[in-house]
């Protein structure tokens, strides 16, 4: 291995990214566009606000305050409904999921109950919902609870069954704590994935590997200094989701050692997978399409976007199986939760797998041209 | 075979087959230290297969290979330090500058003390030293490929068709830089598909169809043993030409624009010919005399026309 080699290479290839500032822009953009989507979505998830209509057919100062107690639960914007108009026409003309409809006797019960004691005394609310909606479960579910709470107060008996969160970390964090990990490793993945495979491939069609074979590189230069540049480019995207992370969602990060360590080993993995796919799938076009097959399973089903817990068992199983899945655990065991012990187990696992692959990976690239 | 340390590059029945494709077919040939080798043949003949086997890209099939008497199948790390290529459809980084392209190769081969603005002359790419390769015309890439290829002061210079694709001013260009190397008195490997650059450029030819040498010799003595006689074409001849020539004793062949063409062993034979078609009163509206090339000698050979393929088009799988 000759140092001067291996740097002119590295240099060739963050001159020719640095200039093809198109290529370098998305390569970064993509996975803070992915932060930014994903963590404004989560940041409002505990101050979701749902759009709700509302039809009093009772008109009376009881039905208005039970509107009103609606709204201040702070889960929903009411839109008022003419009574005169048919709720389930509005739904259908309006392409609104949910009219909830009060009906006409609300206040006379309610007297009945509170002034009369008649404990029998009750109303009943119609949904009238659009069940091809994704979002109205989960309208009616919330609407369900804020109800719950609304029969709590009237009733005026206090609960016997009540509840505490006692979360198992020191600190508080929200979802996106959770998230930016994920998110690095999957960035990381594609990253080392595509760039090796488009790179290989590229230099391949046109013939500069030939060339290069007629000069004293050799593979392990040529190799090292290819993991050099995709390390490089991996600290510079894991700088910029970083900052991003902190500046937009003020996120409550550990950066320590295990940071570097894990990106590192995320880049040999990939590295290596994409030196073996080029060994084999020869054209560019398939061996992009080649690098998505194993990319797309990896970022979905590894839990870079949501825990593998939400998945069925088989697919658990089969999660725990990819070695991106060793990562994002990895990553939010230093990150999120310090937990050397649980990072250094899932380096280990990464750590083996990244080096068998990448061993693979230096006897499946050639620079003869076959016997 | 003489001497392995007259010869820069000896190869002794050589094959390369693919599969059941056989692409070099026991071919044997030398050349000599110093000298300008053309492998002249169409595409798919098995010239870059030949080649690449010599720059040590592809391994043989059977046979014996020796580049400046070192095996090129055992001696690879040695061999490239000491030959300098210009691949088939050369490219490079799309954008990297002529310059630094250059600089990279030189560091490659830990050429410090390499003098890259000497190169770029020899090359004539001073004005487009800062340009990048993506923005370069063909024959300005061709030219920097063969300044890569002399960054290591190579012994022997591989050019694999060199001017293939190019227009005729960026063909001559490049030519014009091979006409360098030759007076350097390097050793050149070259292979190429146009008669005319075999021709001007080669100390030897040696002519490659289906994968065996089918003729080999300067351009000269290929000419003479092969197609020796000048070649006299009448355009747009009238009727009476054909009889005339005819009764002369020539066999002139007539083609579709009414040009007919006559083998002549000598150039008497023109003004003869000439004289009696003045004398008949028979119109022709212009000659041409020709002396014969490399192309005619492939024609003879082979019974095929060398022609153009695509650009860039490769003999191996």
């Amino acid at each position: 291995m000759k140092l001067r080699v291996v740097g002119a290479n590295l240099f060739v290839k963050l001159i020719s990214v640095y200039r093809e500032k198109t290529t370098m822009f998305f390569t970064l953009a993509f996975p803070i566009i992915l932060i930014l989507v994903f963590g404004t979505i989560f940041m409002s998830e505990d101050n979701v606000s749902f759009h709700l209509c509302v039809q009093d057919l009772d008109r009376t100062k009881s039905s208005a305050k039970s509107i009103k107690t609606l709204e201040e639960s702070g889960k929903f914007k009411i839109t008022r409904v003419d009574p005169a108009l048919n709720a389930a026409r509005y739904v259908r003309d309006n392409k609104v999921n949910l009219v909830l409809v009060i009906p006409k006797g609300l206040e006379r019960s309610l007297m009945r109950r509170m002034v009369f004691n008649n404990f029998s005394a009750n109303v009943t609310l119609t949904y009238v919902y659009d069940p091809s909606s994704s979002s109205v479960l989960t309208k009616m579910e919330i609407l369900n609870r804020v109800l719950a709470g609304i029969n709590q107060e009237i009733s005026r008996t206090p609960p016997f069954l009540r509840s505490v969160e006692k979360s198992v970390l020191t600190r508080k964090y929200r979802f996106i704590d959770f998230f930016i990990p994920g998110i690095i490793a999957m960035a990381v993945m594609t990253l080392s994935l595509f760039g090796t495979v488009d790179l290989n491939t590229e230099l391949r069609q046109k013939g500069i590997i030939r060339k290069l074979s007629t000069t004293p590189i050799t593979r392990t230069d040529w190799i090292l200094s290819n993991m050099l540049y995709q390390f490089i480019i991996a600290v510079v995207s894991t700088i910029a989701m970083l900052l991003v992370s902190y500046a937009v969602f003020k996120v409550s990060l550990h950066i320590n050692a295990w940071l570097p360590a894990f990106i590192l080993l995320d880049v040999f993995a990939f590295v290596g997978i994409g030196m073996i796919l080029t060994r084999f799938v020869k054209e560019a076009q398939s061996a992009a399409a080649a690098a998505n097959a194993i990319s797309f399973p990896m970022m979905f089903l590894s839990g870079s976007f949501f825990p593998i817990e939400l998945m069925p068992g088989f697919l658990q199983t089969f999660a725990r199986m990819l070695p991106l899945y060793y990562v994002n655990e990895g990553l939010r065991a230093s990150m999120v939760f310090e937990d050397n012990l649980a990072a250094l187990r899932d380096c280990a696992v990464i750590g083996c797998f990244a080096a068998v692959v990448f061993i693979l990976g230096i006897l499946a690239t050639k620079w003869e041209e076959g016997r | 075979m003489t001497k392995g340390s007259e010869y820069a590059i000896e190869v002794d029945k050589l094959t390369k087959r693919y599969g059941d494709l056989v692409a070099v077919d026991g071919i044997s040939f030398s050349v000599s230290k110093g000298e300008v080798f053309a492998f002249l043949g169409p595409n798919g003949a098995g010239k870059t297969t030949t080649v690449e086997v010599i720059e040590t890209i592809r391994r043989p099939t059977s046979g014996k290979v020796t580049l400046l008497g070192m095996d090129v199948t055992k001696k690879k790390h040695d061999i490239v330090r000491r030959i300098g290529v210009l691949p088939q459809g050369f490219s490079s980084f799309d954008r990297i500058t002529v310059r630094e392209t250059i600089q990279y190769y030189s560091r490659l081969f830990s050429r410090r003390d390499l003098d890259i603005d000497a190169l770029i002359d020899l090359v004539n790419l001073k004005e487009k030293a800062k340009e990048q390769y993506k923005n370069l015309s063909g024959g300005l890439r061709q030219r920097l490929g063969i300044a890569i290829a002399l960054v290591n002061d190579p012994e022997v210079v591989f050019l694999d068709e060199p001017s293939t694709g190019l227009d005729p001013r960026a063909r001559r260009e490049v030519w014009e830089v091979m006409q360098g190397l030759k007076q350097q008195g390097k050793t050149v490997f070259l292979t190429t598909h146009y008669m005319e650059e075999a021709e001007l450029l080669a100390d030897t030819v040696a002519i490659i169809s289906k994968g065996k040498i089918i003729a080999m010799g300067s351009p000269g003595e290929l000419i003479e043993k092969n197609a020796p006689c000048p070649l006299l074409t009448l355009q747009s001849v009238d009727e009476k030409v054909l009889g005339i020539v005819r009764q002369m004793g020539f066999e002139p062949a007539l083609d579709s624009r009414k040009d007919i063409k006559i083998r002549v062993e000598h150039t008497d034979d023109v003004r003869v010919i000439l004289n009696a078609l003045k004398d008949a009163g028979a119109l022709y509206s212009a000659l041409d005399l020709r002396k014969p090339n490399l192309e005619e000698v492939f024609l003879k050979l082979t019974g095929e026309a060398l022609r153009d393929g695509p650009a860039g088009g490769r003999g191996a799988p």
